[in-house]
């Protein structure tokens, strides 16, 4: 199975209790309570762990730390459902648009500024391409998965 | 007498003051929006009242919606909590004219604090020092642009009818000065119905030092130390501590008495929070005054060993300041930090939202959680995104950082992405522990990102093969080894 979190990605196999971490070979062994992992031995080492899973995504707390892990390639399709859309990820108030309608732009560009809980969030675009339209204008109030802007 | 108490909010703040309702024999009355029905904050009260739907504009920052509940539920008083309505002249004016216990300051003092030019005045007036600026909202561009002059660049042009760092605009030379002014302009109006603004030095790298004050309907205003509050992001706070590292006797008691004449100029009754700035040469400057009870209070709460939200409940029913207070005998033992747990990206400070699958708090001596999720809450982006403030005391500064250290790691928040890795790496860093950090310190910090473990990896991937592992999974029906909770031998 290959796995990311953030920018880290590995190919996990796992055959009874023995992993395959990128080829290595990692023996463990996984406690449970009411069949809810708690932790996992490696050697000498207890990591206390919770997961919890929602769909695609898997959150671990391991080490003190919480991460999110996707399915390799998973993430990557989910992002391409909205074709050309660029759409509010919360509500809030267009603060100020940046980019200009009927210009190339690239990955990473700010298209406009939205104001929300009190701070001010940078939309950017998601990839290269032209900017067709901004549906919104200065002051404009928008909610939570308005489209904001059409990328070509 | 107060027996039975409207809790106009939500979120950790709502439950924070039904608990001590409780304690008090006070009946704890909740209120919800109606897409906020199962929320947190709605069980953990004796009853609560539905505000209707719609948005927070709708419900809880309706004072229509508010009173109605009110009446319905036939509470004897009411208290704000934070944000929302709490700083609404308006809104303290029309609870007492329904008839209501206002747990709040006089309208009359919030009004005079919330226009902050005014405030900046009366400030003047009692002979505490203000930040450089101007104390009128001019109009005529050249005298501005004189003024700004004298001040001396940089410069923070600031809605008078803001606050809380809310909707600034910043102007590096003269040049940039009249399209900053339109904008501010343009912005305060847009923000708060009021196009007036007014000029403030920018302090480099200030530190950000506030003194709750606490008066009653005797008279009485004293002040109750202070708190640190400069670890910031986007100009609000994360992370704060008291006493301040920076503050000797001297400086403390000139600051506490600065706060304590403001107060008393306003006349103000309850809670409150004096904001100042220290500059590097520890000189202090009024910033603002919140007329409310502060997200932070708790750290005092736990160097003075009382509670702030009973008193305001006695204060509001016309008893004096306890004599203790008065008299100026309380002081402060130990050491207390907070630390705001955000549902945001660490990184971006972008709001996020989501369910909660797992929630876990941390426990143990000097370990308090005020949280207003829990396992299986809904976080939107409809309302301020803190889902809890873990708040450590301790006998000292050095035993609360490892105290908060170790409290940080067994927290698990599962499901709703949090700034606890950058809660983590504030305590963690060498500015925070040696103490000499100011406003500007959070966005130079970087996240560390430690490998992530062979554990972790093999938790995931079990996770994703085995819907056993998940907090939704179902029964086991294995045979585990109860005792260890490892597998017997297999």
């Amino acid at each position: 199975m290959k796995l990311s979190s953030g920018d880290e990605a590995a190919d996990v196999r796992i055959e009874g209790e023995s992993a395959l971490l990128d080829g290595r070979r990692v023996t463990f062994e996984a406690s449970r309570r009411d069949g809810r992992l708690e932790a996992i031995r490696i050697g000498e080492d207890v990591f206390r762990v919770r997961v919890a899973r929602e769909k695609e995504r898997v959150f671990v707390w391991c080490a003190g730390e919480v991460r999110e892990f996707h399915r390799a390639g998973r993430r990557a399709a989910r992002m391409a459902e909205v074709p050309g859309g660029l759409v509010a990820p919360m509500p809030g108030l267009v603060r100020r648009i940046v980019a200009k309608a009927g210009k190339s732009i690239a990955r990473g560009d700010v298209i406009l500024i939205l104001e929300a809980m009190k701070m001010e969030h940078a939309i950017r675009a998601p990839r290269e391409g032209i900017l067709m339209k901004i549906f919104h204008r200065e002051g404009d109030l928008v909610e939570a998965g308005t489209a904001l802007a059409e990328i070509q | 007498m107060i027996r039975s108490l409207l809790i106009a909010n939500r979120g950790e703040i709502a439950v924070r003051v039904a608990r001590t309702a409780l304690e008090m024999g006070i009946e704890p009355v909740g209120v919800y929006a109606e897409a906020d029905a199962g929320a947190f904050h709605v069980g953990r009260m004796a009853r609560a009242v539905s505000l209707g739907p719609g948005t927070p504009l709708e419900t809880y920052l309706s004072i229509p919606r508010i009173l109605e509940a009110a009446r319905e539920a036939r509470t004897d008083a009411l208290h704000p909590g934070y944000g929302f309505l709490s700083e609404s002249a308006a809104f303290a004016r029309a609870v007492e004219t329904a008839g209501l216990t206002w747990v709040g300051p006089p309208a009359a003092a919030m009004e005079q604090m919330g226009d902050k030019l005014a405030a900046r005045r009366r400030a003047r007036r009692a002979g505490v020092p203000i930040v450089p600026g101007t104390d009128k909202a001019e109009t005529d561009e050249g005298a501005i642009a004189k003024k700004a002059a004298e001040i001396g660049y940089p410069i923070l042009v600031k809605p008078s009818a803001g606050g809380g760092g809310k909707g600034m605009t910043l102007v590096e030379t003269p040049e940039g000065l009249p399209a900053a002014l339109e904008e501010a302009r343009h912005l305060a109006e847009a923000t708060f119905g009021d196009s007036r603004v007014y000029l403030e030095k920018l302090l480099v790298a200030p530190r950000h030092i506030e003194f709750q004050i606490f008066g009653d309907r005797q008279g009485n205003v004293v002040h109750l130390y202070e708190r640190e509050c400069s670890v910031q992001r986007r100009h609000q706070k994360i992370v704060e501590e008291t006493p301040s590292r920076v503050l000797d006797a001297r400086l403390r008691n000139a600051m506490g008495r600065a706060a304590v004449e403001i107060s008393r100029a306003v006349g103000y009754v309850g809670a409150g929070t004096v904001e100042f700035l220290l500059d590097e040469r520890r000189n202090f400057y009024f910033l603002e005054m919140n007329t409310r009870l502060q997200v932070e209070h708790p750290i005092t709460e736990e160097t003075l060993g009382l509670d702030l939200v009973r008193a305001q409940i006695e204060v509001a029913a016309g008893a004096p300041l306890a004599p203790a207070w008065r008299e100026g005998r309380l002081q402060p033992q130990g050491h207390a930090i907070e630390l705001r747990l955000y549902a945001e990206d660490p990184a971006t400070f972008l709001p996020r939202a989501g369910r909660v699958l797992a929630f876990e708090l941390p426990s143990g001596p000097g370990v308090r959680v005020d949280a207003g999720v829990e396992e299986g809450s809904l976080v939107g982006l409809d309302y301020d995104p803190l889902l809890a403030k873990l708040v450590i005391s301790g006998p000292d500064r050095s035993s609360c950082i490892a105290r908060a250290h170790r409290a940080l790691e067994d927290w698990v928040v599962l499901g709703v992405e949090t700034n606890k890795a950058l809660l983590s790496a504030v305590i963690d860093s060498k500015e925070f522990i040696s103490g000499d950090y100011a406003t500007d310190f959070v966005p130079r910090l970087t996240l560390a990102s430690p490998r992530i473990p062979d554990a972790a990896w093999i938790a995931a991937t079990l996770s994703f093969s085995d819907s056993k592992t998940g907090d939704v999974a179902v029964s086991s029906g294995e045979p585990w080894d109860a005792a260890t909770g490892w597998r017997s031998g297999r």
